[in-house]
């Protein structure tokens, strides 16, 4: 596991990164069919320190992909022609080639899993492959998508049980619904086109993630900011992205932000304690904007001083901008009880966060002693944290219900009536007049 | 005033607990005399999810009814609803006892005994017994006593709960040292005032949307013929607007109420509405379409799966419901909820008057429930059920929960 190989870092050394961007090794790992294309098909500005990878059990899928770097998994089991949909095959491929794995994951300082859950092969080779990555000292990020509703209740399953392994083994696990990214879509968006704008999520995250480590920055993020970050215990993983170009572009990028769905998927305004916020924007971005921008955001998500905040100006754009955030959202609220005072008593930190539907992260007990962020903070509360960790063992899948997401499920005819009707009929909304 | 009583109707609704006050005086009469509501807490979809939580808001309106009406009560009448509230048809037959083959009460007895003889398992309670219209050698009775015949069937709708949730909400009122004289299902209670005879006889839906559960029941030729809970209410189409407008919960309820429609109609494309139109920052316009394509998709699904339940069991005869639909609870205020009703059901749809022999105040959609549980209080049960004694809850639940 990362965060074990962790404790032979000093404390310092992960808040204050020295390697030379050049070095920085950064894999972007696509699993499965829906992984891969959504690989396959990312924009990234830093194409040349960013190499791509592709698992899985399709020979066809993986022929048909652009990726250079391939992995074929189970080739002995399924001869090559996928998983079917079989989660119990999908694991025996990838149990069976844990050596490629770990040859194709070795030496890197970030590795970021990208999946599509619900099918056979990403499903279940991601918790393997991670596990492979786990035991190297790289920082290890999940971008994973989960299915539409119309895809049934049979893969939604598959996705719910997918994520609660996986958010084990990585640092961060960003949970992206197909339906909540789906509304953003035109009325007459095909399924096809649908999974695109999925994979175009993604490569926003990954393209933000990857600028910022890269690129030379206004102000540098580096790879220990982003380990501190997703060093912290307890809290969900959030990310969220806006994006304008022209006109007032720093206006329009910040409030598509603002709409940005994967940010609302709940009832309280999100306060967050460390996130990393990134923005890209031309070389015409004036430094007077970008405190614009630092100051909406912290006033949104939080306390300034939580934000790790990182600029990045690239010469070939103009008049545009993109704002990524990116981060954990704390168990622990200390604004709470001020806000409550009368029932402070009977609001479980958890509840504070309830509805923003964010990650739930690594279990206490399986967390480094090392805290090198949150040390003071955490300090005699363990108890609180861990009481919460139980609070968390729904499942993250339930963000999409908001209000209702710690009730039970709601089930009729293969559906979950909690979850937002038009959102499971692909019903789109379009916000801007 | 020897005679008199006064009833407590309690509804622990998602939203709301409502109390009203009634003083049943001799037989007959009876005055409201004081009432309360105030917002729940630890009610979700319907259901006590929190013990402590829904016992002191619950307390705090009786406690207020009480102030107000300068009195004590001294029994109370519950409402239950959730989607763990199930109902069965059963069909009770005998074989007429005498020789010259004439109806006898005995008969009619056994008749109905053999109806409710089948037994539910340890985790469900009887509410309700319901029953449905008589008949011999299969033509149907008003009344078989002293008919002739040799086969005598009656059929009655039979309504269970989850015995855990529903001992819960008798707690809640237990611990107030109050008794619960009945427990009647909330579309029974609504359905009870907001209906007249003729309408009963015609045939209608009372469908009872509330924040958490949408309750239903159906009359057919007088009887009650079919009740439902679709958990699904007011709550959900608050959460839908705030996942898909991307605003507070609050700001969501306000939109709902402000700018709410049940329906989309092609012009809310290009309206254009303010979220919050305080001019406060943050403030944003956008297309009426987003809420009222979001509230329909919603609106619609809850119709249809009250459709899906009368089709499955024969019962969506538009000319058996005569009456049409009719609309209570909370939400049946959103503008358009009868177009939507009328759209889903292909039946006729209102929004409900509430009962013209109460005070204006009391005639809006969120008291039906409450004058429902008061009228029960009043007239008793016999028409609709087989009598429930206060000692029988108890008894009933007691012995399956050491309680």
């Amino acid at each position: 596991m990362i965060t074990r190989s962790l404790l032979n870092i000093e404390p310092d050394s992960l808040l204050s990164d020295k390697t030379p961007r050049a070095d920085l090794k950064i894999k972007i790992i696509g699993i499965g069919g829906a992984g891969t294309n959504a690989v396959g098909a990312m924009q990234l500005d830093n194409s040349d320190a960013v190499s791509l990878a592709a698992i899985n059990t399709d020979a066809q899928a993986l022929d048909s992909s652009s990726i250079v770097e391939k992995l074929m998994i189970g080739r002995s089991i399924t001869r090559g022609l996928g998983a079917g949909g079989e989660v119990d095959i999908g694991k025996a491929a990838a149990e069976s080639d844990r050596n490629a794995i770990a040859a194709l994951v070795g030496d890197m300082d970030l590795i970021v899993l990208v999946v599509g859950f619900g099918g056979g092969t990403g499903s279940a080779a991601a918790s393997i492959v991670a596990e492979v990555a786990g035991k190297t000292n790289a920082l290890l990020l999940a971008f994973v998508t989960l299915p539409f509703s119309f895809e049934g209740s049979r893969r939604q399953h598959i996705a719910e049980k997918g994520v609660g392994e996986l958010r084990k083994l990585v640092n961060g696990l960003i949970p992206l619904p197909n339906d909540v990214l789906l509304q953003e879509g035109e009325e007459d968006t095909s399924v096809l086109n649908a999974f695109a704008i999925t994979d175009r999520w993604i490569s926003r995250g990954v393209n933000s993630l990857c600028a910022m480590l890269l690129s030379t920055g206004v102000i540098n993020l580096d790879l220990g900011s982003l380990r501190s970050v997703f060093q912290s215990q307890g809290g969900k993983t959030i990310f969220g992205t806006g994006v304008a170009s022209g006109g007032d572009y720093v206006k329009d990028a910040l409030d598509d932000l603002m709409l940005c769905p994967l940010l609302h998927l709940g009832d309280r305004p999100a306060q967050l304690d460390r996130i990393l916020v990134n923005v890209i924007g031309g070389a015409d971005l004036p430094i007077t904007r970008v405190n614009e921008i630092v100051s909406q955001v912290s006033k949104r998500f939080g306390s300034r001083e939580d934000i790790v905040f990182g600029a990045v100006l690239d010469e070939s754009r103009t008049e545009s901008l993109e704002i990524c955030v990116l981060g954990k959202a704390e168990m622990e609220r200390k604004a709470a009880p001020v806000k409550n005072p009368k029932g402070a008593d009977a609001l479980s930190p958890s509840e504070t966060m309830e509805g923003l539907g964010f990650e739930s992260e690594i279990a206490q007990d399986e967390l480094p002693l090392l805290q090198p962020v949150h040390v003071s903070k955490l300090k005699g509360k363990k108890k609180t944290v861990n009481e919460d960790q139980d609070e968390f063992t729904f499942n993250e899948v339930d963000a999409q219900r908001g209000y209702f997401e710690k009730t039970d499920r709601n089930d009729y005819k293969d559906e979950d009536l909690d979850v937002p009707t038009y959102l499971r009929r692909g019903i789109k909304i379009k916000l801007k007049v | 005033m020897s005679q008199s009583r006064v009833v407590g109707a309690v509804e622990i609704g998602t939203s709301k607990v409502t109390v009203l006050l009634g003083e049943i005086v001799g037989d007959s009469g009876l005055n409201i005399i004081g009432h309360s509501s105030c917002f729940s807490k630890g009610v979700k979809k319907g259901v006590i999810t929190d013990l402590k939580a829904a016992s002191d808001c619950v307390h705090a309106a009786i406690m207020t009814a009480e102030q107000n009406a300068k009195t004590r009560v001294d029994e109370v009448f519950l409402a239950q609803t959730g989607s763990h509230l199930r109902g069965n048809f059963n069909v009770g037959t005998t074989n007429v006892g005498s020789s010259d083959s004439i109806v006898r009460s005995a008969d009619i007895e056994q008749a109905k005994e053999d109806a409710k003889r089948r037994k539910l398992t340890e985790e469900r309670t009887y509410i309700h017994h319901i029953q449905n219209p008589f008949s011999i050698d299969g033509q149907p009775v008003e009344n078989p006593l002293s008919k002739e015949g040799d086969r005598l069937q009656v059929g009655y709708w039979s309504v269970h709960g989850d015995s855990q949730l529903v001992s819960d909400s008798l707690r809640v009122i237990r611990g107030i040292d109050l008794d619960v004289s009945d427990m009647i299902i909330s579309s029974i209670a609504s359905g009870a005032v907001l209906l007249e005879d003729s309408e009963k006889d015609n045939g209608a839906l009372v469908v009872d949307i509330g924040g958490g559960t949408t309750d239903f029941v159906l009359y057919r030729k007088g009887y009650i013929v079919l009740t439902g809970v679709v958990p699904v209410g007011g709550d959900h189409i608050t959460n839908d607007l705030s996942i898909g407008l991307r605003v507070g919960r609050k700001s969501a309820e306000e939109s709902k109420l402000k700018n709410g429609r049940a329906y989309y109609k092609s012009g809310d494309r290009d309206q254009k509405v303010w979220l919050y139109g305080d001019m406060t920052i943050g403030d944003r316009e956008y297309p009426l379409a987003a809420i009222t394509k979001i509230i329909e998709a919603r609106v619609s699904e809850i119709f249809d799966i009250i459709k899906d339940q009368l089709v499955e069991a024969d019962l969506l005869v538009p000319a058996d419901i005569a009456s049409g639909v009719i609309l209570t609870g909370g939400s049946s205020r959103l503008e358009g909820i009868d177009e939507a009703a009328r759209r889903s059901l292909g039946l006729e749809a209102r929004q409900s008057e509430g009962p013209q022999d109460v005070s204006p105040e009391l005639r809006v959609p969120e008291y039906s429930t409450a004058l429902g549980l008061l009228h029960y209080a009043l007239t008793g049960q016999e028409d609709a059920q087989q009598s429930a004694k206060p000692v029988g809850i108890w008894n009933r639940l007691g012995s399956i929960l050491n309680i």
